[in-house]
């Protein structure tokens, strides 16, 4: 036992009782307090709630046909007129959407300025895709006055100082121009402080989305700036082919970040004639672009099952369902299909919101679309957005709280 | 109806531990979770290339195998293994000490180099040292006893056994380092772990401040080779084998009463029947939110008023993610402790007071001490502070992101100046969590991770001597920091534990209550 020989000045004999009386004191303190309803609420907490709700309930206020460019503007409003969480421009909303009876989410960049939210207005553009799902049909059915449920803002793909460089040098391709819309509107009305120099890809320059919108804020500031890229005309006063090193050397200053939100063919290249130009890889960003069609094509795909549908038991919670899931589809379509409402946002593998559990089975994960973390990988802990059953599974799906 | 006999509320790592000892007891248990994967604190996220650690500085407790602490021995009995590497050294302070000069000092772990690094920063420390380490070592083992005691301890053998703990006990650690003697210098030095516990040092009961330390320098502190996700998920899995179930994206909306007694917990996946809830969420929470009004003790409700909103470390953190290695930015210790000077009682004001006067941050590299800990060639690095609600309350959507990137560039010229180190020029991936984010991931009054501030008259030792006192609902004890323990990782392990082995005990005596 320790012997204190050094004088405790204000230690002395009446400690052991100061010790044994510690219950006491706190009863004491405890009894002191008013008994008063315990509130449960902190202003930090609401705020957190209200900038990241579960989910939101969107009215579609006012939709723009952008005519030969096949595409839509879709404004929404808050359903209550309220405020709508604020965001960093270029990210998206993950719409919640019934669908012939398959419960399926799509994300959307918002194309509105983040200014907009605080006023209760989102908007998202929607283009053409007659191979898809989706996009058709809203563009075809959604109308002003019709509800939508859908996330808050999402993603990651926004200007940080503290990394990029002060000149970003957007690659748009198609419908990927809507995050550079709203990067553009937040540098024109002050709430981002960059320079954008937007290299915009389209096919003819008929099908040019939001050209009169941009030249508008062009004008507006000097800090955005457009290069319109037409890939299938030549026209005076455009850049034609594709997005090349010596096209963006062109545009660009001295250093720079490029940030790609198009087509997975054009994002590929893009990066490569940016890697020409020696640009470092933090200085490189793309939107997650969605997931392989042709799966089969992937290296070390099993070719023998390609064609197969395989079993799916899909519990979630005390719930469980047994359905088909073809093996050249991601997991999350079959489970959609059944009308399962599942968790998940970006639908290319990057931000494990769908995260689940296999329990039983294999599936396979294409190599670029692997982000899960090093546990989940070795406890079979998969994004059923990015991966494709090889055999019949067994998969724990997180519940939904729309 | 899902029909369960123990229901875990919330997977971090108190609720991970009450469930795994509650399904080893052989109970029926169902964990739930309001985010999609387990840990709460404890868990990763991905950026890029990078997978990023958000909360764990050091594992406290744990120990090599050779010298096992607590909560290695505790995952050994859970049938938990992963890999860890070992903290090197405890910890580099840089800070100005209470001679007005710059203290830039690096204390090794082990008990012995410790004190002799200590004798060398401050000669003649060596004798009061001595004495400290083995007043903590008592201290240690008297809290062991007590805890044997389940709060029932022989005030004889506490006299006999264990009279410098009772003559210290009720004190604070800044009280016991005078009557110590303890040289100025080294008092500078020993209170740079008060951030830990989110307490300044007139303020921290001496008992629980010695047995963190005491714990931390004899047995080193690890980290988990593939972030605290790899513990948490290890954890997760481990339950599953055992037999649990696990929902996730299931949030506990109501616990449901059958007259005083707990009966159920609604949530957004349906209602879950059952015995017994462990609630990994603050009692502030439970009462003023997820119960029946007139269920609530008074004595319950005048506690919560007492303790008046206090809580400890409402955490604001930086994660920078950079493409060169740590040693090409000039990085060469763990974990650096930059406070703006010795005197905790002033930096935690500091603190409270916002981002102007708040000169308080803890820079870690985990390439340091892990260096496979992110791909070659790269390294993860990331800032921790504290947040006031002076700053956070009131703040608008509209100023939010760029007030946490202030608050980061803040940390980053701070780090400059004291170091040189600079990380800007070189960060591929960042992410920056306020109070805002850990309330909202973690549900937790204010971003607080710590719980209740366990100062003064709420210390642990009070705390935990009021077990049978402080949790009065039948068939509900919540758990977590805001518990007996206090906060930290080792804290939630062993109040998961021990909460889920009381939980057994009432049930028990319920049993045979009915039986009878």
């Amino acid at each position: 036992m320790p012997d204190l020989k050094v004088k405790i000045g204000l230690i002395g004999k009446f400690d052991m009782l100061k010790f044994k009386n510690m219950k006491k004191v706190r009863e004491q303190a405890i009894q002191a307090a008013p008994a008063k309803e315990v509130k449960g609420e902190f202003p930090i907490n609401v705020n957190a709630k209200a900038l990241h709700p579960d989910y939101l309930t969107l009215v579609v206020d006012e939709v723009i046909d952008h005519g030969a460019a096949n595409a839509k503007t879709f404004v929404f409003k808050s359903k209550d007129g309220k405020a709508l969480p604020y965001f960093r421009a270029g990210m998206y909303l993950s719409l919640k959407l019934n669908i012939e009876g398959s419960e399926v989410t799509r994300a959307y960049s918002l194309c509105s300025a983040p200014k907009q939210a605080l006023q209760g207005k989102y908007a998202i553009g929607v283009r053409a895709n007659p191979n898809g799902f989706v996009a058709d049909k809203l563009l075809a059915n959604l109308k002003v006055g019709d509800e939508v449920v859908s996330s808050s803002p999402k993603g990651f793909f926004y200007y940080e100082d503290l990394r990029d460089c002060p000149t970003v040098i957007g690659v748009a391709g198609g419908a990927g121009i809507t995050p550079f819309m709203a990067m553009a509107k937040a540098i024109a009305d002050g709430t981002e402080d960059f320079n954008l120099t937007i290299i915009f890809n389209s096919r003819t320059e008929d099908s040019i989305l939001y050209k009169k919108e941009l030249e508008e804020i062009c004008a507006a500031t000097d800090k955005v700036k457009v290069v319109h890229v037409l890939s299938r005309e030549e026209k005076e006063g455009y850049e034609h082919g594709h997005v090349t090193a010596e096209l963006i050397k062109k545009y660009a200053p001295e250093t720079f970040s490029v940030y790609i939100c198009g087509p997975e063919n054009m994002y590929k290249s893009v990066l490569a004639e940016a890697k020409k130009l020696g640009v470092a890889d933090r200085h490189i960003r793309h939107e997650a672009l969605g997931i392989t069609k042709t799966v089969w094509e992937e290296a070390g795909y099993p070719a023998e099952c390609k064609d197969k549908v395989f079993e799916l038991t899909v519990k979630q919670g005390a719930a469980e369902y047994k359905i088909p899931c073809a093996a050249n589809e991601p997991i999350l379509v079959a489970i959609e299909r059944a009308g399962i409402k599942a968790p998940s946002q970006c639908r290319a593998g990057e931000c494990g919101w769908c995260r689940s559990k296999l329990v039983a089975g294999e599936v396979f994960v294409p190599a670029d679309k692997e982000y899960r973390r090093w546990a989940d990988k070795e406890s079979n802990c998969i994004h059923p957005c990015a991966s494709f059953a090889v055999s019949d599974l067994v998969l724990e799906v997180p519940g939904e709280f729309y | 109806m899902a029909k369960y006999d123990i229901v875990v509320v919330g997977a971090g790592l108190a609720g991970l531990s009450a469930a795994i000892q509650s399904q080893m007891a052989g109970k029926k248990t169902l964990l739930i979770e309001q985010h999609n994967l387990p840990g709460g604190c404890a868990t990763s996220f991905v950026r890029g290339r990078f997978e990023i650690e958000p909360s764990l500085h050091e594992l406290c407790d744990f120990g090599p195998a050779s010298n096992p602490g607590d909560i290695r021995n505790i995952l050994d009995s859970y049938g938990v293994k992963l890999d860890w590497y070992e903290c090197p050294d405890c910890f580099r302070a840089i800070t100005k000490g209470s001679d007005g000069e710059l203290l830039d000092v690096t204390m090794p772990a082990g008990v012995d180099n410790f004190i002799n690094a200590m004798e060398k920063e401050v000669p003649g420390s060596r004798e009061s040292m001595v004495k400290l380490f083995e007043l903590f070592q008592e201290v240690l083992d008297g809290i062991a006893y007590i805890t044997a005691s389940k709060g029932n301890p022989d005030s004889a053998v506490l006299q006999a056994e264990y009279p410098d703990m009772l003559r210290t006990g009720a004190y604070s650690t800044q009280k016991v380092f005078d009557a110590l003697k303890l040289p100025k210098k080294a008092q500078n030095i020993l209170s740079i772990y008060w951030s830990y516990l989110g307490v300044d040092m007139n303020h921290l009961a001496f008992i629980h401040y010695a047995a963190m330390v005491h714990k931390y320098v004899s047995r080193g502190a690890y980290i988990p080779a593939h972030t605290s996700h790899e513990l948490s998920n290890g954890m997760i899995e481990r339950f599953r084998e055992l037999g649990g179930d696990v929902w996730f994206n299931c949030r506990a909306e109501e616990f449901l009463f059958n007259g005083d007694r707990l009966c159920g917990v609604k949530t957004n996946m349906g209602t879950v029947d059952c015995q017994y809830v462990l609630a990994n969420i603050n009692p502030d929470i439970i009462y003023g939110k997820m119960m029946p009004k007139e269920l609530i003790p008074e004595r319950e409700k005048k506690l919560s008023a007492a303790r008046d909103g206090k809580f400890g470390g409402r955490m604001f953190t930086a994660y920078f993610c950079c493409d060169v290695p740590a040693e090409e930015l000039g990085i060469t210790d763990y974990s650096y402790f930059l406070q703006g000077s010795y005197d905790s009682e002033k930096e935690y004001k500091n603190i409270l007071g916002g981002i102007k006067t708040n000169d308080y941050s803890i820079f870690l590299c985990y390439n340091i001490a892990n260096p496979k800990f992110s791909p070659e060639g790269t390294c993860v690095c990331s800032f921790t502070t504290f947040g006031s609600p002076v700053d956070w309350n009131d703040l608008s959507q509209e100023d939010y992101f760029k007030f946490k990137n202030q608050f980061a560039k803040k940390m980053l010229d701070s780090l400059k100046a004291k170091t040189g180190i600079e990380l800007r020029g070189h960060i591929e991936e960042m992410e920056v969590a306020s109070p805002w984010t850990f309330a909202r991931y973690l549900g937790v009054p204010e971003g607080s991770v710590y719980g209740y501030e366990t100062s003064d008259w709420d210390g642990m030792m009070a705390r935990m001597q009021m077990l049978g006192t402080d949790y009065p609902i039948k068939g509900l004890r919540p758990i977590g920091a805001a518990g007996p323990r206090g906060d930290g990782y080792s804290a939630a392990v062993i109040c998961g534990q021990l909460m889920a082995l009381n939980a057994l005990k009432d049930l028990k005596a319920e049993e045979e209550g009915g039986n009878a």
